[in-house]
């Protein structure tokens, strides 16, 4: 274990509790009580809401603007498949070089996908409007940390600054937007268990 | 919190001691992707950016931040964290109330699945608890609280208008037994309305009792609590939207009705059917419905004969945001089109995504926000054009009224009507067995 593993592992810890007490928080307080007779199905309606109603031709905000839906995509694709590498490359575990290639092909894309979308942020004036700058800061580091992570698959000397970056990404991840790495399942949730209980979900051809 | 006034902090309680995990769900999910604004009618017609619905989550979610959050009390300006003073208050009016129909487009189409309508609606209470409600839409609840109805209209006025109905119906109908039953106990059916039935659309009441009548169902209408609107469901004020709610439950109790059926209006249908018993923290052990799906269900069980060549203009459909998106009635008045019209055409978009016609969310009493709501009507006028209908039906009178509007202002030149009317133009009556009245007589 080399100093930037320590820093690394200790960020992680302090992410994962902070975290926690986010889903602790979600727990304890618990779904609503709907006093309102039950008109549909909530389970399927929960279930369509993580799946069918996730899908581009369900929604205006994907299928009105699918060049960002796409970047959005492979842009959280690019983040999950950072994190999945970032518990082997902490145990000096190398993907097959067969795969390690496909991955950097993927992060290059989904790298970019997020320098998309930093630009956008930075030029439609509406989300200038919108913007904190937590959402630019968010941005960068979930970048950086896609693009150092397709660094070191390249290059094993990179790895004080891969863990560097890492490390940065986890202590602020609780801080600002990235929190909705967990309370967009809970929103979900609410939203397919809203629309389940009058029946309007799963959708159906009317 | 210090240095806040009571009435700040009474509004805060609402966004830091949440009763549940939604409010802090849906508060914290917003990426600000922005992606929502199409899908808002404020933004479509004016293409302004204060409209974006994201802002308006974003309002709410910034105070959440500075109360509630280590980031927003430590560092604010990371995440624009704002206090909640005078000039946020004020665009809180602005935004919450003056710029929004509560339509729920942007909930449905929102790329993470964030309630913006419920924010705004938290939004809302929090601007009732500190009297930031505006005056117009307070007067409407008022007059509610008041005197029975949000109209104000008097008792006297409304039996002698029911007394003068009813003795059209007998003329209609041919049969000196029609009725329209006033404060019956132990009915299949308490019947509601939207005070603007016996105030300008006495017609729809005609309609109702025709249906009624030749479906010969048990039913009756109350005078002493027969308001099917809750407006305080608009201003969001607890307190006042259960006093509303709990008239209408202990009538419908009192009389002992095995249901209470919800005239055509779409808000005051969730407001009764969904919110209600949260309002009073009951389960009803009557049956709360729709006219939209109690009409269903006569011509579904053949309970009424209808003929649609009665109906042969050609005839598009409005659906009411808070009866359709917010409480899944689509089907139903599709069926009854369909078997009561010749020539039923569809709106694009429709059902679930069908534009808000802009009369939404307490907008039409909200004078002072009418240019804004004419504007998005616009949407809903080419909508309109584009389908060639010669009548709009719309199971909705907050609706039917907003149609209007917009049908003298931008020329469609089409009818507006109610789907009981349709209804009951395409009645088939059985022939009455009868003794003349003593109108014919005399």
């Amino acid at each position: 274990m080399t100093w930037y593993h320590y820093l690394a592992a200790g960020a992680f810890l302090l992410c994962l509790i902070s975290l926690l007490s986010h889903l602790i928080r979600l727990v304890r307080l618990g779904a609503p009580n709907d006093y309102s007779r039950r008109r549909g199905n909530v389970g399927s309606a929960i279930v369509f809401s993580f799946l069918g109603a996730m899908s581009p031709a369900k929604k205006e905000s994907a299928y009105l603007h699918l060049p960002t839906y796409t970047a959005g995509l492979l842009y959280h694709i690019g983040t999950f498949v950072s994190i999945a590498l970032f518990f082997l490359l902490f145990f000096n575990i190398q993907p097959a070089a067969w795969i390690r290639w496909g991955v950097i092909g993927l992060l290059a894309v989904s790298g970019l996908s997020g320098v998309g979308i930093l630009v956008k942020r930075t030029t439609v004036k509406k989300l200038r409007l919108l913007s904190s700058p937590d959402d630019y800061i968010s941005n960068i580091l979930v970048t950086v940390f896609q693009f150092l992570t397709l660094v070191l698959l390249i290059q094993e000397a990179f790895a004080p600054f891969y863990f560097l970056g890492a490390s940065l990404l986890l202590l602020y991840f609780p801080l600002g937007k990235l929190k909705h790495a967990l309370y967009f399942f809970a929103a979900r949730y609410h939203l397919g268990f809203f629309y389940g209980w009058r029946g309007i979900w799963p959708a159906r051809k009317s | 919190m210090n240095g806040l006034s009571a009435q700040k902090l009474k509004a805060l309680q609402l966004l830091t001691q949440p009763k549940d995990s939604q409010l802090i769900s849906h508060v914290n999910s917003c990426v600000h992707c922005g992606l929502c604004a199409e899908s808002c009618m404020y933004y479509v017609a004016t293409n302004d950016e204060r409209f974006v619905p994201a802002l308006k989550v974003d309002l709410l979610s910034t105070i959440y931040q500075r109360y509630s959050t280590v980031t927003g009390k430590f560092l604010p300006r990371l995440v624009k964290a704002r206090e909640l003073d005078d000039a946020t208050i004020q665009e809180m009016v602005d935004l919450f109330f003056g710029s929004c129909t509560l339509c729920g487009r942007c909930t449905l189409h929102c790329s993470i699945g964030v309630d913006i309508t419920y924010l705004v609606r938290v939004g809302r209470a929090m601007l009732a608890s500190m009297g930031f409600v505006p005056a117009t839409l307070q007067s409407t609840v008022n007059a509610a609280l008041q005197t029975g109805n949000n109209m104000a209209i008097p008792t006297e006025d409304f039996t002698s208008t029911l007394s003068w109905l009813e003795d059209e119906l007998r003329n209609e109908v041919q049969d000196p037994q029609a009725s329209i039953p006033l404060n019956q106990p132990d009915v299949n059916v308490l019947y509601t309305l939207n005070p603007r039935e016996p105030r300008f659309f006495p017609l729809s009441i005609s309609a109702m009792a025709k249906i009624f009548y030749a479906a010969k169902e048990s039913w009756t209408l109350s005078t002493f609590m027969y308001d099917v609107t809750n407006y305080a469901y608009f201003s969001c004020n607890l307190e006042e939207a259960v006093k509303i709610a709990e008239r209408l439950f202990n009538e419908t109790t009192n009389l002992r009705a095995k249901r209470c059926v919800l005239a055509e209006c779409g808000h005051g249908s969730r407001a009764f059917r969904w919110e209600a018993p949260n309002y009073l923290q009951k389960l009803f052990s009557f049956d709360t419905l729709t006219s939209v799906e109690l009409l269903a269900e006569y011509i579904r069980e053949g309970r009424i004969k209808v003929d649609k060549d009665k109906n042969q203009e050609t005839v598009t459909l409005h659906d009411p945001c808070n009866l359709v998106r917010e409480g899944g009635i689509v089907d139903e008045q599709r069926y009854v089109l369909n078997h009561t019209t010749t020539t039923f055409v569809e709106m694009t978009p429709h059902g679930l995504d069908n534009l808000c016609c802009g009369g939404g969310g307490g907008q039409l009493s909200m004078s002072e926000y009418g240019d804004r709501r004419m504007k998005i009507g616009e949407l809903k006028a080419e909508q309109i054009r584009k389908t060639g209908a010669a009548t709009v039906v719309t199971p909705c009178h907050n609706c039917v009224d907003q149609l209007i509007q917009i049908n003298n202002r931008f020329k469609l030149g089409v009818n507006i009507k109610t789907l009981a009317e349709i209804v009951a133009d395409a009645l088939v009556l059985d022939q009455p067995a009868v003794t003349p009245s003593p109108t014919q007589k005399a």
